[in-house]
């Protein structure tokens, strides 16, 4: 029996969704987070009925009309898919505006049973709802409910699925009269203590924050916090504490086997201890760093602020012609780009969502995290401002994209307007914060042991082995498979790090299919597996001989870095891209785009700051800046192409 | 006169929505944004402002400001 969840933005409904299924699904506190239909079965103690019941979470709406691509999944599901009941949630402290798509659900005669919810949080406030007289004016089973405090849900489950009765409801014909019927309703039903039109305390907050500078600062300072708090040393450094005492497990670990396997052949020692645990290894040292992370955000954009920043944002993604809405992705794309990139159907416009969906990734993920972590703490150990400094240049080149797509597609952007609701604050829940952190953890730990231990198997292996099969010699490396199949590649790094490494280029390809891997592959080809020593707190000391061992310069390693961060995002996301812009030329636009930024944003990184610490270029400047202006050539090229195609 | 010129914290009723685009008209609708309803302006900012709808909190764009008028 299908029970489908669906209501106003805002009003609880996903809250409510993980109360009844025990999911954590992410908890966004403005409108556009739930984008696709989500289902799942009932936690056990709601299953009160030997039927099984599956419970589908909606995106939020207004109402039953289409106005984004978001809302249309909504009617389409609930005009077309005719679920079995439906519980629409009302947000009890808006009635006057909720009730507008409650009587449109009403009228396509489903049997529905409406969850009065927050209404903990309208006693609160001093006003009241009547529930018994709202049901009976309505024709329809009310129950109050506060999906934060599980209250009323098993009496919700009880009511759904006994509501088998349909009563043929009149169609009311026009939105004016729908509001005129809503507003008599709410006379008789309602009690209002607080008037919502008063200036209140948390106005006077939301005037600083969505002051476009101020707003801005604010919005900076809390982005470098959580950065701080997940990555940096000190005591406010909750990640890197908690990865202290995961790698010194996982060396445990290391320790244990590479004396019970001492006696092992020493490519299979290899190939285990170097490989797969060194491999894998590094890259779940980073787990707590991520989590950290997850958490935190999950605490602001539960809270209510991220409404707020998008305000702020909004003016300066207009310039670029961009929509408001396109932060959204952006921070979700710091968890992952596949939900970011499919988060963009929230855009009206399919010329901004489609940019969006392009750009998003450039906004380093939760798989790069390792990434910046291990250079930052390698090459750059006593500057906490590396990691920040990754995200602000991808929010730039996000910005640089979006005119550069604008300018080739030689599309004025017409006059178009940003609205989005201010929900009210509330106190984030540490609970579901910390259930999503955990299962965000879950889903590392399983990529960690499927594609990551995979793939680092396969490195180990072909660098282990020459191609006639034999195994490579110490100094011989160079022979190896792996070094046959990256040294081609590796001519691509030589402007990015000043010389041709079969090691990072293979470490580069392997990002593709996760960019975790990079990480993996470095420990593996540099048999760095020791470098997860605790005795030195993970990179501190063992920083000095990462980066001796691979040789990089700061700058270079700065270059590789970005390179890596801002080059196409791994399959998994390209495929997500693929299906949002269904379209194979756009497709390859995008990836052309993200190669070029990523060996750009390389170059120019390693040249200048090479330039700046030896006062002379590198040799490799000329070769790279011919690359350079081939790029530009072709970009100018298509783009004067598509504009005269326009006009 | 539109939003921009109002007074902060007094309700006004809205008169018009001056824009060819019917979706907006429709999505502000809903949102109970429409002719004889009333709207309260609640903070006026350099790029935005912020309104009190039907118990709800909502940031416009000044051009979107501009376009309602009471």
């Amino acid at each position: 029996m299908r029970l489908a969840l669906t209501g106003n933005p805002n009003s609880g409904k996903t809250t409510m969704y993980n109360a009844l299924t025990g999911q954590s699904e992410k908890v966004g506190n403005w409108a556009g987070v739930t984008v696709s239909e989500k289902e799942s079965e009932i936690r056990d103690i709601y299953q009160l009925t030997n039927e099984k019941l599956i419970i589908v979470d909606l995106p939020g709406a207004y109402s039953i009309s289409p106005y984004s691509s978001e809302e249309s999944i909504t009617r389409d599901y609930v005009s077309k898919k005719n679920p079995d009941v439906i519980i629409n949630i009302v947000d009890a402290t808006n009635l006057s505006r909720s009730l507008f798509f409650t009587t449109q659900l009403l009228e396509l005669n489903i049997p529905m049973v409406i969850a009065l919810n927050k209404s903990d949080l309208n006693v609160k406030k001093g006003n009241t709802v009547d529930a018994k007289l709202l049901s009976k004016e309505l024709n329809c089973p009310v129950v109050e409910t506060s999906s934060i405090n599980g209250e009323g849900l098993k009496e919700l489950v009880e009511k759904a699925i006994n509501t088998k009765e349909v009563v043929n409801r009149k169609t009311i014909e026009s939105d004016e009269e729908r509001f005129a019927y809503v507003k008599e309703i709410v006379k008789k039903v309602e009690k209002r203590k607080t008037l919502s039109n008063v200036r209140n305390s948390f106005d006077k907050l939301d005037e600083k924050l969505t002051d476009p500078l101020m707003g801005l600062i604010i919005f900076a300072l809390i982005m470098f916090g959580v950065f701080y708090i997940s990555q940096a040393e000190g005591p406010l450094g909750l990640g890197k504490l908690l990865e202290g005492i995961l790698v010194g497990f996982i060396e445990g670990i290391q320790e244990y086997l590479s004396v019970a396997l001492a006696d092992l052949n020493p490519f299979l020692y290899a190939v285990f201890v170097d490989g797969i645990i060194g491999g894998v290894g590094a890259v779940l040292g980073f787990l707590p760093l991520v989590m950290v992370m997850y958490f935190l955000i999950a605490l602001l954009e539960d809270c209510g602020y991220m409404a707020r920043a998008t305000v702020v944002l909004d003016p300066i993604f207009k310039k670029v012609g961009l929509s408001g809405k396109s932060v959204i992705p952006m921070i979700i794309g710091t968890g992952c780009s596949i939900p970011a990139i499919m988060s963009t159907r929230t855009i009206k416009s399919e010329r901004e969502r489609k940019a969006t969906a392009m750009l998003t990734s450039f906004m380093p993920c939760g798989a790069k995290l390792p990434l910046i972590a291990l250079f930052a703490g390698a090459f750059f150990p006593d500057s906490p401002f590396v990691g920040p400094l990754m995200y602000f240049t991808g929010i730039a080149l996000i910005l640089l994209g979006a005119l550069l797509i604008r300018w080739m597609n030689g599309v004025n952007t017409k006059n178009s307007y940003f609205i989005i609701e201010l929900p009210e604050y509330k106190l984030p829940s540490l609970k579901f914060a910390f259930k999503s952190m955990l299962e965000r953890g879950k889903a590392y730990i399983v990529k960690a042991g499927t594609i990551i231990l995979v793939c680092n198997t396969v490195v180990q292996i072909m660098q282990s082995f020459s191609w006639n099969l034999s195994l490579v010699e110490e100094g011989m490396e160079h022979t190896s498979i792996l070094a046959g199949i990256a040294g081609p590649f590796a001519v691509i790094l030589l402007p990015i790090v000043g010389f041709a490494s079969w090691q990072l280029a293979a470490a580069s390809i392997t990002g593709f299919i996760a960019k975790e891997n990079v990480v993996g592959t470095i420990a593996s080809v540099y048999a760095l597996s020791n470098f997860i020593d605790t005795e030195e707190l993970v990179l501190l000391e063992g920083g000095s001989t990462v980066a001796t061992v691979m040789g990089l310069t700061k700058a270079a390693a700065l270059a590789y870095l970005m390179f890596n961060l801002f080059t196409p995002p791994c399959f998994a996301a390209i495929g997500a891209l693929n299906s949002e812009l269904n379209n194979k030329k756009e497709l390859l636009g995008a990836i052309g785009l993200q190669c070029a930024a990523g060996f750009t944003v390389g170059f120019l990184v390693y040249q200048i700051g090479t330039l700046i610490a030896t006062s002379k270029l590198d040799a490799s400047f000329l070769p790279g800046l011919i690359v350079i202006i081939l790029i530009v050539i072709i970009i100018v090229s298509i783009g004067m192409k598509n504009r005269k195609e326009v006009y | 006169m539109s939003l921009l010129d109002v007074e902060l914290e007094k309700e006004y009723l809205v008169q018009d929505i001056e824009s060819e685009d019917e979706e907006l008209k429709k999505f502000l609708f809903t949102l109970g944004c429409y002719k004889g309803e009333p709207v309260t302006v609640i903070n006026k900012l350099r790029r935005n402002l912020i309104l009190s709808i039907k118990d709800a909190r909502y940031s416009i764009d000044l051009n979107l400001a501009k376009q309602i008028r009471v």
